[in-house]
């Protein structure tokens, strides 16, 4: 084939251009430590990474779900913890009631109920982040009155659930009426079985009925067996939590790894390739610089 | 015996033909690096000889240049147009897919992706704290981005659209301009070439407008034979046809021409008011199969084949622009729908059916309000002012008037609703009035990011992800394809050089060998001199 002056320039030219081509891809790679700028560059692995950005998005969403449902379920807990130790308390004081001979000391006795009495309202109205926790739906509303009295209608089917998976959910509330009516909906104006209980112990106190005062025993044991159920069912829930967490947290690590291996560029493959990408630019520019450079005029004297 | 002085004339022309082809050496050593040239050659004969009187033989009488050659292999030229026809269009397609590339931006941290991950992500933190102003106003402007994104989206396609739309007006004009340099070089050739030469670099000129117009449109150009001279030479006409009309035949030339289509005549309905067609200046149909201007036409045009229910015209079988606005139109309507209606087209119909209604956004209650019906999104009106739900719906009440008032949405129009914008309050999360922690609603809202039955790719972020996938293929084509033309074209380009290029050492070796011809010649001359000083002044003083 006849080779003419041109061809060995446009050749050098389109060649050189070529290493340049591909040492600006290893280049981007380099500075952006992705394996793809554009779709293009691989439609597959682009599709790949557009659902694992999602998958890894949504996980920590879940996980920022999950700690918040953690937080209400603690709080919750914490509050039905001091509620059982409200009732225990109650029960000594009815048991060592027998013994309390003088008037002083009956009306001491009553005036600590009537404490525990209001700190159990005040923990009915315990809240998570400015939201009363026992109302249901009525988030933005006090459970109780100062004499205890429900403000609200609470049904018992106000249960708020938290999104921490897919197509998993848990329920974050305890509802009032499940824990101070015994069980069935709340109905604004009415007293609970709890404040009912208290109201009538006191007043049992009052008329210094001991027999009245013993017969309560029951009542407050059943109370307290009823936050312990609650309390037990929140545990498993708060339970169930750290264990989906775990998992959640192995699925970030997983999901992130996967989006990692995906998309992101082995740095010591692409530095080794750039390098020998380098050495072939190089070696290309000194050969076209050899070829190019000479004709029969250097050698006509 | 010879005749005293014929030995001097001999070596005169011997000088003549040295010094011609020492000319046309210089000649292309000058156009060495001249775009289209085609190496020249002398045509040397030895001059006619003369029958000695005495019968004794034929003598020699010199040499003579007859004539001056064009190196040039014709069947590479069109080799050439017919593979830089391909070139142009799969060039003109992976720029402008590239461009579309970048204005999707994905994968990326600002993409489609983040901003509905963050749009969803906000509704996630409104489910644990629905009363929040904060949060309220997070889910607001996040669903402004949301969007924002898709009539930035829109907007650039369309502007996109009218760039390429520009660009092929620019063509066009190109066209024009070189039918009308090749039909004035036509005419030189053709007067030049009338006396018997060949108009060798003016030939080459035609050549290179006659390249440079096949990676615009597709050409068929040819020298065809009219008939006889008078002195019997065959009278050659060059032509150039596009899908068989003439664009220039011999010294006449048929322009292109843009008309503006009228609204009624647009190919998509999303495409923008005014698009050009291209026509024969003299009104008739032009048929574009090939070059820079099928690729701009695909690409400004290109929606799969598809029929405009308005008026029948059919568009270029390629994904194009309007395909993307197409796709990013149906996106909007069907993800609107969902969220502010509860509709899922089940059966994959796309047609309204009553048992395909669910819960949506309109059926639920916000924060401190027993207002129910709001639509988060609505689409924007006059003067580009988000619509409120009142004013979207217009009065419709019946569902199937509804599903199709959202046939109006397109992604450039979409919009969060005025009433969302005026009170975040009114977002709705909850199934029943004034009940602050009842999320309900929100909760099928949020399920909706997961409902794979949304579209028939799939849940919304797998819809585009299959869109973002098909232009990433599509994009990965144009650019495989117009690599491969470019080396097919560039091997074509360097055999043309390899048989037509100057060689700058071939020239130096003729350089040299010429120059040792007139040296020859000028020896014999002094030789001669020799002999006649001999003659004239020795012998007979």
């Amino acid at each position: 084939m006849r080779i003419t002056n041109n061809m060995l320039i446009n050749n050098m030219i389109k060649y050189i251009g070529n290493n340049l081509t591909r040492m600006d891809k290893l280049q981007a790679q380099l500075a952006t430590g992705k394996k793809i700028q554009v779709p293009s560059d691989d439609p597959v692995v682009a599709a790949r990474a557009l659902k694992l950005r999602t998958d890894v998005a949504e996980i920590q969403q879940y996980q920022r779900n999950l700690k918040d449902a953690q937080s209400w379920l603690e709080i919750t807990e914490s509050a039905l913890s001091d509620m059982g130790d409200i009732f225990q308390r109650v029960r000594e004081l009815i048991v060592g009631s027998d013994a309390i001979e003088s008037p002083e000391d009956l009306q001491a006795t009553k005036n600590e109920i009537i404490q525990l009495r209001t700190q159990l309202i005040n923990l009915g109205n315990s809240a998570y982040a400015g939201r009363y926790i026992f109302t249901g739906f009525k988030t933005d509303q006090k459970l109780l009155d100062e004499a205890g009295n429900f403000l609200v209608d609470v049904s018992n089917s106000e249960q708020i659930f938290y999104q921490i998976g897919l197509a998993d959910s848990v329920n974050i509330n305890v509802l009032g009426g499940d824990l101070f009516n015994s069980g069935t909906d709340i109905t604004a104006g009415s007293t609970g079985k709890f404040i009912q209980d208290m109201n009538e112990l006191i007043q049992a106190f009052d008329d210094a009925d001991y027999e009245a005062i013993r017969s309560m025993t029951q009542n407050f044991s059943d109370n307290l067996d009823n936050v312990l159920r609650l309390r037990a069912d929140v545990g498993a829930r708060i339970n169930r939590l750290e264990l989906t967490a775990n998992r959640m947290m192995n699925d970030n690590t997983n999901f992130t790894r996967l989006m990692s291996e995906n998309e992101n560029v082995d740095m010591t493959d692409t530095i080794m390739n750039l390098k020998n990408e380098e050495n072939v630019y190089r070696a290309s520019l000194a050969g076209g610089a050899r070829i190019i450079m000479p004709s029969l005029i250097d050698f006509l004297r | 015996m010879a005749e005293s002085f014929f030995g001097l004339n001999i070596a005169v022309r011997g000088l003549f033909s040295a010094q011609r082809s020492l000319d046309i050496t210089n000649h292309n050593l000058n156009n060495i690096n001249t775009p289209g040239y085609s190496r020249q050659q002398a045509v040397q004969v030895a001059s006619r000889p003369m029958a000695l009187a005495d019968g004794t033989g034929m003598m020699g009488t010199g040499s003579d240049v007859i004539g001056v050659k064009r190196i040039r292999d014709e069947y590479l030229d069109f080799k050439f147009w017919s593979e830089n026809l391909s070139y142009g269009e799969w060039s003109v397609k992976n720029q402008v897919l590239a461009d579309l590339e970048v204005m999707f931006n994905e994968p990326s941290d600002s993409g489609f992706t983040t901003i509905m991950s963050d749009f969803f992500d906000s509704l996630q933190e409104l489910s644990k704290d629905p009363s929040s102003a904060a949060v309220r106003s997070l889910v607001k402007q996040r669903g402004v981005t949301l969007a924002k994104f898709f009539n930035n989206l829109a907007t650039n396609l369309e502007e996109l659209q009218k760039d390429i739309n520009y660009r092929i007006q620019t063509k066009v004009e190109e066209v024009n301009s070189l039918a009308v340099q090749i039909q004035q070089l036509n005419r030189q050739i053709y007067i030049t070439e009338l006396g018997g030469n060949t108009a060798n670099d003016m030939r080459d000129q035609r050549t290179v407008l006659v390249d440079r117009l096949s990676k615009i449109i597709n050409i068929e150009a040819n020298e065809i034979v009219t008939g006889y001279t008078p002195d019997g030479r065959e009278d050659k006409h060059f032509v150039i046809t596009i899908s068989g009309k003439a664009l220039v035949d011999h010294f006449t030339v048929s322009k292109l021409a843009l008309e503006q289509r009228p609204s009624d005549k647009k190919v998509n309905r999303e495409d923008a008011g005014n698009l050009y067609e291209i026509k024969w200046a003299d009104g008739n149909k032009l048929n574009i199969k090939g070059g820079e201007l099928r690729g701009y036409l695909d690409v400004r045009d290109g929606n799969e084949g598809s029929v405009n229910p308005d008026n029948g015209l059919v568009s270029p079988n390629y994904k194009g622009i309007p395909y993307y606005l197409k796709k990013l139109n149906e996106f909007v309507r069907v993800f609107a729908r969902a969220f502010n209606e509860g509709y899922i087209d089940l059966d994959g119909d796309r047609a309204f059916d009553p048992d395909e209604v669910g819960t949506g956004h309109a059926s639920g209650y916000g924060y401190n309000t027993d207002k129910t019906g709001i639509r988060f999104f609505t689409m924007t009106g006059e003067g580009r002012q988000p619509l409120s739900t009142e004013d979207f719906l217009d009065g419709a009440t019946d569902p199937a008037d509804i599903f199709d008032i959202y046939e109006r949405i397109t992604a450039k129009n979409f919009s969060v609703s005025a009433d969302i914008l005026d009170d975040y309050n009114l977002i709705a999360t909850s199934d029943a009035s004034g009940e602050a922690g009842n999320i309900r609603v929100l909760n099928e809202l949020l399920d909706f990011r997961r409902n794979a039955d949304m579209f028939s790719e799939g849940a919304p972020e797998d819809f585009m992800k299959s869109l973002v996938a098909t232009l990433g293929i599509d994009s990965q084509q144009a650019d495989n394809y117009s690599d491969n033309q470019q080396i097919v074209v560039n091997q074509i380009i360097n055999r043309r050089l390899s048989n037509s290029g100057v060689s700058i050492d071939e020239e130096m070796a003729n350089l040299v060998k010429f120059q040792h011809a007139y040296n020859a010649a000028a020896k014999m001359i002094q030789t001669m001199s020799e002999i006649y000083e001999t003659l004239i002044n020795k012998l007979f003083v």
